[in-house]
């Protein structure tokens, strides 16, 4: 497993288990605040780095080389 | 209930109603130009569809800079939606979030290292003349009403009625914003099609999905304080209605007018803001406004 995918799945787990946290237990404002602001981005960003499709082994480097013009 | 819960909903609820707004605009737009136009939820489609795609991180891209704006982009509009609907709190931190909103995009289009990024990244510089309306708007509320507090704004209005009618020059300075900020805008200049998408360009596959997130959730958060403090305190009826009308009338704008070059857009937005400043201090000093 790459180092990548490694860091997602924490940071995915960690921001998962910080918004139940949330929302079982009634902690102060300002910790609540805290935890959406950073772990809601932090969750979509670490699901979305996971549910995306990487490239073929013998496309990457086309990939990565070549100025991408938008979609 | 539960804050937590109450951000979640509303974070949902702003990102759905945003997509779907979104994609009401581009409704708008085609149909003025009489073009049939993609289907309203096809924004929301798009935004989905994308944390699927085929991802990869270009070799000329500052890889964590990359990756780190579009989550700061996706966080300054969550503190958006916290202190705008969840906590009506002060209009300072909505500003202050605008205010990032322009970094996000300079920092996202020189994070790139595409020419069309960068040249993008320059032109968000000029583009924050807008910024100078919005905080003489929000200046204006707190002179007449005496406070940057949403909530005491919207019971101020409850009792004297909405402040569109007693400043409304300064809400067309804040609705200047709105139309900046709206796709395709005669003033979207760091998004001119000569640019390609200008600082989205090379961010593309989930990493765009995420920014039309955030770009949804901002469009609900703006046209949310704009009927908030302008239009008093308003049902969730109010708000779907006013949300609307303002969608429709952006993209009706947006459709019949070409985009300026930078400097005609810089130019016509302090025009605009300075008449609208001016005529709202003459209608201050002359009693029109309590």
């Amino acid at each position: 497993m790459d180092s990548q995918k490694s860091i997602c799945i924490l940071l995915l787990v960690l921001s998962t288990i910080a918004i139940l946290a949330c929302l079982v237990i009634d902690f102060q404002a300002w910790i609540v605040y805290t935890v959406a602001i950073f772990g809601i981005p932090l969750w979509i960003l670490s699901l979305g780095l996971l549910t995306m499709a990487k490239p073929k082994p013998e496309d990457v480097e086309e990939r990565v080389k070549e100025p991408f013009t938008g979609y | 209930m539960n804050l937590m819960a109450e951000i979640l909903i509303q974070v949902i609820i702003a990102f759905l109603a945003g997509s779907l707004l979104l994609g009401l605009h581009r409704k708008v737009m085609a149909r003025v130009q009489k073009r049939p136009g993609p289907p309203i939820v096809q924004h929301l489609i798009h935004s989905l569809k994308f944390f699927f795609k085929e991802t990869a991180i270009p070799k000329t891209v500052s890889k964590v800079f990359y990756i780190g704006i579009v989550f700061i982009l996706a966080l300054v509009w969550i503190v958006g939606v916290i202190a705008g609907p969840v906590a009506h709190d002060s209009l300072l931190i909505l500003f202050g979030v605008y205010a990032v909103y322009k970094i996000v995009e300079h920092n996202s289009g020189s994070s790139s290292g595409s020419p069309y990024g960068k040249l993008s990244c320059v032109r968000a510089v000029l583009s924050a003349a807008t910024e100078l309306p919005l905080f003489a708007a929000i200046v204006f509320v707190y002179l007449v009403t005496g406070t940057m507090n949403i909530g005491q704004i919207i019971t101020y209005q409850s009792v004297h009625g909405p402040l569109i009618f007693s400043i409304p020059l300064a809400a067309l300075m804040f609705f200047m914003l709105i139309i900046t900020k709206s796709p395709y805008s005669p003033f979207a200049i760091t998004k001119d099609k000569a640019l390609i998408s200008g600082f989205e360009t090379e961010h593309f596959g989930f990493l765009r999905g995420f920014m039309l997130f955030s770009e949804s959730v901002a469009w609900y958060v703006m046209l949310w304080v704009f009927l908030t403090i302008f239009f008093g305190p308003l049902n969730a009826v109010g708000y779907l209605i006013g949300m609307i009308v303002i969608t429709f009338i952006t993209g009706f704008i947006n459709a019949t007018t070409p985009i300026l070059s930078p400097n005609h857009s810089v130019m016509a937005q302090i025009t605009i803001g300075a008449i609208c400043f001016f005529g709202t201090i003459l209608m201050i000093f002359t009693g029109v406004v309590a």
